[in-house]
């Protein structure tokens, strides 16, 4: 079944043009990892998934649906996502961050919530630090409670927008584990990210996005061994010295 | 205008009278503070008039006075020793010539411990309304300040322009001239007193009513800039957050702004619940019987003023520094960890 | 109206006889437009020598609180507390009738005498220094140990590092606090009321007490707190401008 459909995607902030013309599917369970330079507009393409930025023109489909029909909030408990800062409730716990949606959104009474909340801590490895107020975990952990926030919503499809990016090296391996194991049990994510090896290992598609279009989207193995474009080819190439 | 783009700085800078003391003087005050509060607390229940009809009813008719009128109240401390020491440093002191300036201040200390003892009665009564002032609109203040706060955030072109043109009107004229302009200007005194119920617990009389009026709708307007600034402080990546996992503006702003801004302001409530204390005694300029009026009616009574004067700043010094210490103690108890009131999250 | 019945003599401003030609209630403004002009100079002067004093006072008490030891320091900030924690009201009254201030006389030109015009200013100008004095520090102790560090090793003194590394960069940033300062003294001078002197609200009251001009209280009040405001409102914006012409250029400090 095809999950999430974007069609000729266009949107621009005051004067400037940011996306232009961007269509894409992607099935139920695919992973997708968008590429690209700096300003390219991926985050934007992700925002506009979710509703957090609104398109301009084109049409964005949720399991045959027009996003634009649904309520925002809605369409937001079915989307999750996860920040390159973070951005965790600096007031509540691990567990309260997972908590806050599941009962100010999805209505759960409290002990239900929190019996969830930890499930997902659990399955992200910080069932130990459910306690912990986000000052007092490191960025990894912090990232980790950021995915268990977005999956505790039971969503259909979860946004990555440079998850990693934030974190010192050594932190990384955690949470490319934890989205490995998402992807590994059917979730449909679409990340960006420039952690090459997370995209060999478990994207289905890789798309190089510049100048608010898709320049080149495929399988990774033929991006990496025969891109078709010489832009997509230097970009890739920055990275490939490293693995 | 400016003093509200430099709430920050003076949440810093004033929030704590106390945060400079000495871990050593502060203790010293904790517990000075705690027996002159037992003493308070006791002295109005003593004269208590709902505690009287409980009490009376319990078969103890003599345990609580409330049908004492407030000029005769007795004071249980008496000043009598204090004004023999007095005497006889006095008496001393004359022997040894007027040279001794020690001696005479010893006798200025005790001949005030004797008067402090004899008024004290009087102040405390003065005491309760002030508390009761302070108290009441502060608390009134804040259901007024943190819509007012969240308008001028969130709130759009229309809502935050009234917000703000509200808190610049009135913290750019006087408490004094706002105080008047109900009392005088608009006659809310009769207004109360037309309406009833005035006087009878735990409505105060006209006055004190009036008085709450004004400076529930002062200390809004400054405890709605101390949440604003504490609003504006919050990372917007959290809102994001909130907004991604579904929750409308309103929930953001209930369960992830107001938690954190609240407690953000904390410091400069403190600084609020303070100023409010200090700014009550300008109720007495429309004629409210509390503290500062209190000591101006002994005043005019015995012509000691200096000394009386003394003694209702030292009330309200103690009032003022037990209030910051209770408060940095709800600070911490509210506290949570890598959010704190310097402002800075992480 | 006096608050207290120990203050017998009033303010020549507070003595003449009233002038009831007044029609109409804001006739009542206007004809008493120069009386509260006088008053609003009274104020504004109030509020300039407690701002001197206060500067004078709280710079040093400032400097004092993070440099000084021992007893002097002790003293400087037992001081601040008490006057930061006493009502101006209560510190008016004590300094007008607690301390020996010869009687010199009136200022013609403003029809206020001098004594409780100099009452007013120690209370006002004393508490103030409290508050700069914790500005200016709270201003010190915000600029980076570094400063102090590189000024030492290019070889100042202690003390010349203070004076031309720190206090040049404290000042600038204790600017706003002083701003707000400012503000609130302005504000204040109206509790000057209490001791008799003829500000701008003691006049305002002087004229609405009187049976004639009660009606006019509503104008009265309204008029005053609109100056007031002017007063503050200009002020600030004047400030603000002048700060953001000469501040220095910061990047998150
Ligand atoms: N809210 C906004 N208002 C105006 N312009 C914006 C806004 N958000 C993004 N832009 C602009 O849109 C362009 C694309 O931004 P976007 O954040 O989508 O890029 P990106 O591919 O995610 O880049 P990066 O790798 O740096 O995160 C940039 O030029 C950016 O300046
Ligand atoms: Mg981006």
């Amino acid at each position: 079944m095809t999950l999430l459909e974007l069609e000729d995607i266009e949107k621009a902030y005051e004067n400037e043009e940011v996306l232009h013309g961007v269509s894409l599917g992607m099935e139920q369970g695919d992973v997708e990892v968008l590429v690209g330079p700096s300003g390219a507009g991926k985050s934007t393409l992700l925002r506009c998934v979710n509703r957090l930025t609104e398109i301009d023109a084109g049409t964005i489909r949720l399991a045959g649906e027009s996003i634009h029909d649904l309520d925002s909030n809605d369409l937001r408990q079915r989307v999750g996502m996860v920040f390159q800062d973070f951005n965790l409730f600096a007031h509540r716990t691990a567990r309260g961050n997972v908590t806050l949606g599941l009962e100010e959104v999805l209505g759960m009474d409290h002990d239900e919530a929190v019996e969830r909340a930890e499930a997902h801590l659990d399955q992200v490895g910080l069932a130990e630090q459910a306690d912990s107020y986000p000052a007092e975990l490191s960025g990894g952990q912090q990232q980790r409670v950021g995915i268990a926030r977005a999956l505790a919503m039971d969503p259909e499809l979860m946004l990555f927008d440079e998850p990693t990016s934030s974190l010192d090296p050594e932190l990384i391996g955690d949470v490319l584990a934890v989205m490995n194991d998402l992807a590994a049990e059917g979730m449909t994510m679409l990340c960006v990210t420039h952690e090459m090896g997370f995209a060999r290992s478990a994207a289905d598609t890789l798309t190089m996005l510049d100048g608010g279009r898709i320049v080149e989207r495929g399988p990774p193995e033929r991006l990496f061994e025969n891109p078709q474009h010489e832009r997509t080819e230097s970009f890739l190439g920055q990275f490939t010295d490293f693995e | 205008m400016t003093d509200g783009n430099t709430t920050d700085d003076l949440a810093d800078e004033r929030a704590s009278l106390v945060e400079q003391v000495p871990e050593r003087r502060r203790i010293a005050i904790a517990i000075v503070g705690a027996v002159f509060w037992t003493w308070l607390l006791a002295r109005w229940a003593y004269h208590n008039a709902l505690l009287d009809v409980i009490a009376t009813a319990l078969g103890f008719p003599d345990l609580i006075r409330s049908e004492v009128p407030v000029l005769v109240r007795q004071g249980w401390i008496p000043g009598g020793p204090f004004r023999a020491v007095a005497d006889a440093v006095a008496g001393v002191a004359n022997a040894l010539g007027p040279a001794d300036v020690l001696l005479e201040w010893l006798v200025w200390l005790a001949d005030l411990a004797a008067f402090a003892a004899t008024i004290a009665p009087k102040l405390a009564d003065g005491a309760f309304i002030t508390v009761y002032l302070t108290v009441v609109s502060l608390l009134l203040g804040l259901v007024i300040a943190v819509p007012l706060a969240v308008a001028r955030v969130y709130g759009g072109r229309v809502l935050s322009t009234l917000s703000l043109g509200y808190t610049e009107l009135i913290r750019g004229t006087p408490l004094l001239a706002q105080l008047f302009f109900l009392w005088y200007a608009l006659q809310l005194g009769s207004v109360a007193r037309a309406i009833g119920f005035t006087g009878e617990p735990p409505i105060p009389q006209a006055a004190a009513m009036v008085a709450v009026v004004g400076f529930t709708i002062n200390s809004a307007a400054y405890q709605a800039e101390y949440i604003r600034s504490a609003l504006q402080s919050i990372d917007a990546g959290q809102l994001t957050a909130a907004r991604a996992v579904g929750l409308d503006m309103r929930g953001t702003i209930r369960h992830v702004v107001l938690p954190q801004g609240l407690r953000l302001a904390i410091p400069g409530w403190t600084n609020e619940f303070v100023y409010l204390i200090k700014y009550s005694s300008l109720a007495a300029f429309i004629t409210v019987p509390e503290l500062f009026r209190a000591a101006e009616g002994v005043g005019s009574d015995t012509f000691r003023y200096t000394k009386v004067y003394v003694i209702v700043g030292l009330f309200y010094l103690a009032l003022v520094l037990t209030t910051a210490l209770a408060m940095g103690r709800f600070e911490a108890a509210v506290s949570i960890p890598g959010l704190d009131s310097s402002g800075n999250q992480e | 109206m006096v608050v207290s019945g120990a203050l017998r003599s009033l303010d020549p401003a507070l003595t003449r006889t009233a002038i009831v030609l007044q029609s109409g209630d804001w006739g009542v403004v206007a004809s008493n437009f120069d009386f509260l002009l006088v008053g609003t100079a009274v104020t504004i002067l109030l509020t300039v020598s407690s701002l001197v004093l206060g500067f004078l006072a709280g710079f040093p008490a400032g400097a004092i609180e993070v440099y000084g030891t021992g007893r002097l320091r002790g003293l400087v900030a037992g001081a601040g507390v008490v006057l930061r924690g006493t009502p101006i009201v209560v510190l008016m009254m004590l300094f007008y009738l607690g301390l020996p201030i010869p009687q010199l006389g009136t200022v013609p030109g403003l029809e206020i005498r001098v004594s409780p015009f100099i009452a007013a200013t120690l209370a006002l100008g004393l508490r103030s220094a409290a508050y700069q004095g914790q500005v200016f520090r709270g201003a010190i102790q915000s600029i980076d140990d570094g400063q102090m560090e590189a000024a030492r090793a290019i070889g100042l003194p202690r003390r010349g590092a203070v004076r031309h590394v720190i206090f040049p960069q404290a000042v600038r940033r204790a600017l706003p606090g002083f701003q707000n300062e400012f503000t609130i003294v302005l504000k204040d001078t109206s509790v000057a009321i209490a001791i008799g002197l003829a500000e701008l609200l003691t006049r305002a009251e002087y004229l609405f007490v009187q049976p004639e001009r009660s009606t006019a209280m509503f104008e009265l009040i309204l008029a005053v707190s609109a100056i007031y405001f002017v007063l503050t409102f200009a002020t600030n914006r004047t400030l603000d401008r002048l700060q953001t012409r000469y501040a220095i250029p910061e990047g998150d400090g």
